[in-house]
């Protein structure tokens, strides 16, 4: 379990570096794992994608389907993998501070 | 495209076997272990089976000796069977007897074709598993140990798939397998708030087949004990669901399932045993009952007559009174509950 120090605060990261408090996020934060997935300065297509993820998880409690990210954002999939190139799941959950998405079995 | 999909089939299927795909005629089995398929075009193909360890988990050392073998009598082709056995097909009939005494070397039974006891399936169990309620590969290994014999000489009325599932999931497939070994909890599962607060809770409430799981603020849920049926569901969206419990978890053992067309055709086996305990490392009790159950067919089924055929012949009361097992009504599977297990799940309402 790895931590990280960030705005005064000690944050944990899992072993796929997924925040595991998720309410500790901020925009600093969001910049920092992006940083670490070597996308550079977030650009304002990258905070859609971001702010549409978080908003759905803070409300629903689930990471948004795909379907709806693109549906939400107006990006196709494609797009979003130009984005954040580890994917919609491994990219932007983690740079929108979510638990790592389940998936399997 | 490179990396992606099936590999090319004609890269990995034996020349005889490309050459005459799709015009096999028939096939024998000259004795245990070996296999002769007769194509169209008169050729035959012969195959040497070997028993593998449970999931054909090896060394490097004798992967690389078989894979030798593979060069020396197959032109380099080797497969898996669907049970996990070994086969090397486009044996030199002249050099099958050679082959057999270097399998043998090697320490691999050679047998597990026709009337035998076959290769057990097992899932990965405890070992690499969270859901697991047993060591299904130990459990493989040590029912495998007891049959040994029964793999390399025709002794049943038909063959004999024994099959180990870790939990209910049957990635194991023991509920199609003549006898099924069924890992099982028996307790709820426990809940770690701490864990479960980092999990996406709506996916833990949505996934439990029974409904028994809500939310209990802040951030965490609860289980109800009387709609738990100990199934695992809970622990895959959540690894703050943790089902395994050392003190209740054990094995049930299910009989008469298949998958093949023969006989009565495909079914699903049924519980006959709803509980044995985990006796690590030779689990006695789960081998003791196996051999019980598979002496009695031995001795009462007709010829290429499966286990579930058998018993659908003579009739459950009459196997439970010959295999000296306990009956419950509670052991039955007629149906007739289904009705209340359909409405006590929550996936479909009518």
């Amino acid at each position: 379990m790895a931590t990280v120090e960030l705005e005064g605060k000690t944050m944990e990261l899992d072993e796929d570096g997924f925040l595991q408090n998720p309410d500790l996020w901020s925009e600093t934060v969001a910049q920092y794992f992006a940083d670490q997935e070597g996308l550079g300065q977030l650009t304002d297509e990258h905070w859609k994608v971001v702010k549409m993820i978080r908003g759905y998880y803070l409300q629903f409690g689930v990471a948004p389907m795909i379907r709806k990210v693109v549906k939400d954002t107006g990006f196709d999939l494609k797009y979003i993998y130009q984005l954040f190139p580890s994917g919609p799941a491994k990219g932007a959950c983690k740079v929108a501070g979510l638990p790592k998405p389940t998936g399997c079995v | 495209m490179p990396g992606v999909g099936l590999p090319p089939l004609e890269r990995n299927l034996p020349p005889i076997v490309l050459r005459n795909y799709g015009k096999w005629l028939d096939h024998e089995e000259p004795r245990p272990g070996v296999l002769k398929h007769v194509a169209e075009s008169g050729e035959a193909c012969y195959t040497v089976r070997a028993g593998m360890p449970t999931n054909a988990r090896v060394s490097t050392t004798l992967a690389r000796k078989i894979a030798d073998l593979a060069d020396d009598f197959a032109g380099g082709h080797l497969r898996l069977t669907r049970r996990h056995s070994l086969e090397l097909v486009g044996v030199d009939p002249a050099r099958i007897d050679e082959l057999i005494e270097r399998l043998r070397g090697l320490g691999l039974p050679v047998g597990g074709t026709g009337r035998t006891f076959r290769n057990t399936v097992s899932c990965t169990g405890w070992i690499h598993c969270q859901f697991a309620a047993t060591d299904a590969p130990a459990v493989a290994k040590a029912i495998s140990d007891e049959l040994y014999e029964d793999f390399l000489t025709e002794r049943y009325p038909a063959k004999l798939k024994i099959s180990i599932s870790g939990c209910v999931n049957q990635c194991g497939e023991g509920s199609t397998a003549d006898i099924g070994i069924v890992g099982i909890h028996r307790d709820l599962p426990r809940v770690i708030d701490e864990e479960v607060a980092r999990c996406e809770i709506p996916l833990i409430v949505s996934v439990c087949p029974t409904g028994a799981i809500r939310p209990k603020p802040p951030k965490s849920v609860q289980v109800d004990p009387e709609r738990c049926i100990h199934c695992v569901a809970c622990a895959a969206p959540c690894q703050g669901m943790q089902i395994g419990d050392p003190d209740t978890d054990g094995v049930a053992v299910v009989v008469g399932g298949k998958a093949g067309n023969s006989g009565n055709g495909p079914a699903f086996a049924k519980f006959v045993i709803p509980y044995l305990p985990n006796s690590p490392p030779r689990w006695p009790e789960v081998t003791r009952a196996v051999r019980q159950i598979v002496e009695v067919w031995v001795k009462g089924a007709r010829r290429d007559e499966r286990i579930g055929d058998w018993i659908a012949r003579i009739g459950w009361d009459k196997f439970f009174e010959k295999a000296g097992l306990p009956m419950s009504d509670k052991l039955l599977d007629g149906y007739v509950l289904w009705p209340m297990s359909a409405r006590t799940g929550v996936r479909f309402h009518w």
